[in-house]
């Protein structure tokens, strides 16, 4: 049964990314709403499969299947390098060459004198189930979304590559749901390098030299975890004999281990574009918007934090976890104070990504009970936001032509619609009733016990708070200008309300979703729960309580409140008050200024660009991560 | 039943103490001006001429943010008696802060603009103090709940003078009391108009005045906590700090948004963890 599901989960996206190739385009939107409905079937159904066995499930391939499969693998990883190699030559990448021949000496030395495992595994505990959900549910969601903007995304760039497009993003697809079921990190280690490889092919994708340079720069910081990753991989099947995941954390004790872990914990940060690799997921952004939600969101990055949360048995407590708390926190107060100076949204997306990263490697680098949940529960919850307003990003950026918030304001006169669920997946970000900003308390609950952690933290969510509210009250102030009209088509506002309702729905059941999925888990790496209570939309915990339905209630109850009074109160519309100098019929926002001319006024956000600005800040991020993250690995050693 | 009870004392009593609070504001700077000044009731009478005035809008949904903003005060001083989590009260408060800026920005007005930008950047100064306040409160009692505080007999002011002295200032930006006025003045003269709330007025300006009687209540209460376990000593704390917050807006002049920024970020958020990291270090608990 299992087995059948978890096949089917890395075969079928590899069937759509080669219907992609195979059909005409006027197929496509068929296609992923195909994909989309097939997904979700196969997620859920994994879950369910895992049910009769505990919540968690888990099989080997061995005898008959494995050295066939063992072979596809091995010929697969000759392939990727050889692709590597062969564009960085095509391009005259020399350092990305060097680095991909760097991995080609790894792999040669890994074949030659590590012995060859018998068999290979697959786990699929509560998280794997998690991230199973998030790849096939949200990840086919935002290919549903493509259908209906990539046609005049390339129109605008006269491009005709959405073969190779459709392609990549599918087969990335397939390499994630491999990488998050199996446990041999062999077979990890391939999903992984596809993963690299199908970001390198989808950044790349206007192929322009923007296109390719920030391209070549995510294979190389990737290649950089990689070679990290091989060199753990060498080191613990040698030393220690151990070639599964979850071996890691329970086969040897975890000082032993340090050094390969803290190897792993450093292909992870490179994956989750951590400081100092960040510069890779900002490149990214020249893709378009489907890409970078899908990197942002659902895949990618998550690959990382997906590594790190699976390895905190082996550091939990230990001087290496306390550094990779610090380190995380670290870069979540730095990107959120360089996104409290973009104007550029998908910088200011981006940086948001990258500091609640940070905040959840913080929190498994705490590693209690308490904040390994927050984690696990961050993953999800970011999941679907930063995957709705990504994508919100693009529909706007259709819509008014422009990505600069400055220019969206007034948007909820132009978009109703796309404007409140891009407000909402803003509100999600920051504000209580919603799952986001629920682990973040979790989490800073949690990490009060480590004084350098809970400052950070303290001063990055203050800085969350700030450059969301203003992008949020920007998209929601009404000016009086309206020349957009916004093109709905049910590919597009399908995924993006679904995704909303998603942010709603798992919020309102948090608890349930802890319940089922995130204690389980919690308790198969630390070996304890953490005493998290609840009943009737209450959230308990050892230091602290969430009412969360309370808060549900009072938002329901202004709502309420409003629309009872609306009748009470008739509004009636008036134009703005501007000092009695408005005097234009044309447009009410002009004043008259000195010379008896009119001049239109107009407001910005405030941005602190001379104290948070990329150019002030990017050295400091360097040199203190590159810092923390050598005391991380001194930590390990000694 | 009790419960239900000391709720609808709350939902009561707290606008008429916040009435009044606000009406010897009013007096007091009357009289340090060398005024005579209005009534005590002043307020009162404010809001019950706003409410019988036409609502006059430039968008449908301005009052809606109003309205989410007097909910959540309530409920944050709601939240704040039946003794909760004190991190989570600070975020629900957040969720009203954000409300009135949104709901300045949404009316599209440039001088609403201006002063909700400047009210964005007060958040900045005074968010991570709030939450560096209830860090020391769970360092205290090993709780993020205020019920654990309350049971203690010692207060908590002998721990946290200089997170005392920096929520002082904290209640002077969140009181919006000069030096600190500049994201909407309380007097009608100044060059931001009425700043994030100029395109306010009858029953939606009204909301807002209710609801910042229900918000004096709430800071006092925030203060009132240093000397929880004696409620009178508590209850007399609050009323001087609102007091000299009331002096101090009488004697001030107003500065520039990044000079409360410069002092946020680097006095009041020093002292705090110069406090903070005592805690740790003596690893104090309330007795």
């Amino acid at each position: 049964m299992i087995e059948n599901t978890v096949m089917l989960l890395i075969l079928v996206p590899l069937l759509f990314s080669l219907l992609f190739v195979a059909l005409p385009k006027s197929l496509y939107k068929i296609l992923a709403w195909a994909f989309f409905i097939i997904g979700v079937v196969l997620s859920v159904t994994l879950v369910l499969d895992c049910l009769p066995t505990g919540g968690a499930g888990a099989f080997d391939v061995s005898e008959s299947s494995f050295p066939m499969l063992e072979n596809i693998v091995l010929v697969l990883e000759v392939l990727v390098i050889l692709f590597i190699l062969a564009v960085s030559a095509k391009y005259k990448n020399w350092p990305t060459l060097g680095l991909g021949i760097i991995s080609a000496a790894l792999f040669a030395y890994t074949y030659a004198n590590v012995p060859g495992a018998e068999g290979a595994s697959f786990n699929i505990d509560q998280f794997s189930q998690v991230m199973i959900l998030i790849v096939n549910i949200v990840g086919t969601a935002i290919i549903l979304f493509a259908t209906g903007y990539m046609d005049i995304y390339e129109e605008h760039r006269h491009l005709h590559r959405q073969k190779t497009f459709y392609f990549t993003m599918s087969f990335f697809l397939a390499a994630m749901n491999g990488l998050v079921m199996v446990d041999t990190l062999g077979w990890l280690f391939l999903f992984w390098e596809i993963t690299t490889l199908c970001s390198f092919v989808l950044i790349s994708y206007n192929m322009d030299q923007e296109g390719i340079n920030n391209g070549f720069r995510a294979l190389a910081l990737n290649l950089v975890g990689g070679i990290t990753f091989s060199i753990a991989i060498i080191l613990l099947s040698t030393k220690f004999n151990i070639s599964t995941l979850s071996g890691v954390g329970t086969d040897a004790a975890a000082a032993a281990v340090a050094l390969p872990v803290a190897l792993l914990c450093i292909a992870g940060f490179a994956k989750s574009a951590q400081m100092p690799f960040q510069s890779w997921l900002l490149g990214a952004m020249v893709a378009p918007t489907p890409v970078s939600a899908l990197l942002h969101s659902s895949t990618m990055v998550n690959a990382g934090v997906y590594l790190i949360v699976k390895l905190v048995p082996a550091y939990a407590n230990t001087s290496l976890g306390t550094a990779i708390a610090v380190y995380g926190s670290f870069t979540f107060v730095m990107c959120s104070a360089l996104a409290l100076s973009q104007r550029n949204a998908k910088r200011v997306l981006a940086y948001s990504t990258i500091a609640n990263l940070g905040l959840i490697i913080a929190s498994a680098g705490i590693g209690t009970p308490l904040a390994v949940a927050a984690a696990i529960m961050l993953i999800l919850f970011h999941a679907i936001s930063k995957a709705l307003l990504f994508l919100c990003t693009g529909e706007i950026e259709h819509t008014i032509g422009s990505r600069d918030i400055e220019d969206m304001s007034g948007l909820i006169k132009k978009a109703p619609l796309l404007t409140t669920l891009a407000a909402l997946g803003m509100v999600s970000m920051l504000l209580p009733p919603f799952g986001v900003l629920l682990t973040k308390w979790v989490s800073m609950e949690a990490a009060s016990s480590n004084p350098v952690v809970i400052v950070f933290l303290i001063l990055g969510s203050a800085l969350t708070t700030v450059y969301y509210a203003k992008w949020l009250g920007t998209i929601l102030s009404s000016s009086m200008d309206k020349n957009a009209v916004p093109h709905k088509k049910p590919e597009t506002y399908f995924p993006l309300s679904f995704l909303g309702l998603a942010i709603v729905v798992t919020s309102i059941f948090v608890f349930s979703i802890y319940h089922y999925f995130i204690e389980p888990q919690v308790n198969i790496l630390l070996k304890a729960v953490p005493t998290i209570s609840g009943q009737a939309g209450q959230f308990t915990t050892e230091i602290g309580a969430f009412a969360y339905a309370a808060i549900f209630v009072v938002l329901a109850l202004a709502i309420l409140i409003y629309l009872a009074t609306k009748s009470m109160f008739k509004p009636r519309m008036t134009s703005y008050y501007m000092c009695g100098e408005n005097n234009l019929e044309r447009d009410r926002l002009m004043f008259r200024n000195g010379l008896c001319s009119y001049e239109k006024s107009s407001v910005s956000n405030i941005y602190l660009q001379n104290t948070f600005g990329e150019s002030k800040l990017t050295t400091l991020g360097y040199a203190i991560s590159i810092i923390l993250i050598v005391i991380a690995l001194a930590g390990g050693v000694l | 039943m009790n419960n239900i009870l000391l709720a609808v004392l709350v939902l009561i009593g707290a606008p008429i103490i916040g009435c009044l609070a606000s009406g010897v504001d009013r007096k007091i700077t009357a009289r340090l001006q060398g005024r005579v000044g209005p009534p005590l009731l002043q307020p009162y009478y404010d809001v019950k001429k706003l409410l019988s005035k036409d609502n006059m809008v430039v968008n449908a949904s301005q009052n809606f943010y109003a309205v989410v903003y007097l909910v959540f005060i309530i409920l944050s001083l709601l939240m704040l008696v039946f003794e909760q989590d004190f991190l989570m009260i600070i975020f629900v408060y957040t969720v009203a802060s954000v409300a009135l800026i949104v709901g300045g920005m949404s009316t599209g007005s440039p001088y609403a603009r201006v002063g909700s930008s400047r009210e964005i950047m007060a958040i900045l100064s005074y968010e991570p103090v709030l939450i560096l306040y209830a860090l020391a409160i769970y360092l205290l009692t090993g709780t993020f709940k205020l019920s654990a505080l309350l049971d203690k007999s010692s207060p908590l002011l002998m721990y946290t003078p200089l997170i005392f002295i920096a929520m002082i200032v904290v209640l002077n930006i969140k009181l919006k009391k000069s030096p600190f006025d500049y994201s909407t003045s309380h007097h009608g003269h100044q060059e931001l108009v009425k700043g994030m709330t100029t395109e306010y007025s009858g029953p939606g300006f009204a909301t807002i005045e209710i609801a910042h009687f229900y918000e004096y209540v709430f800071l006092t209460g925030l203060i009132f906590l240093f000397w929880a376990s004696n409620p009178i000593i508590g209850v007399l704390i609050g009323i001087i700090a609102y007091l000299l917050v009331i002096v101090i807006d009488n004697i001030t002049a107003r500065v520039y948004w990044q000079w409360m920024l410069k002092l946020s970020w680097s006095v009041l958020l020093i002292i705090s963890i110069v406090n903070i990291a005592f805690l740790y270090v003596s690893g104090a608990q309330l007795a």
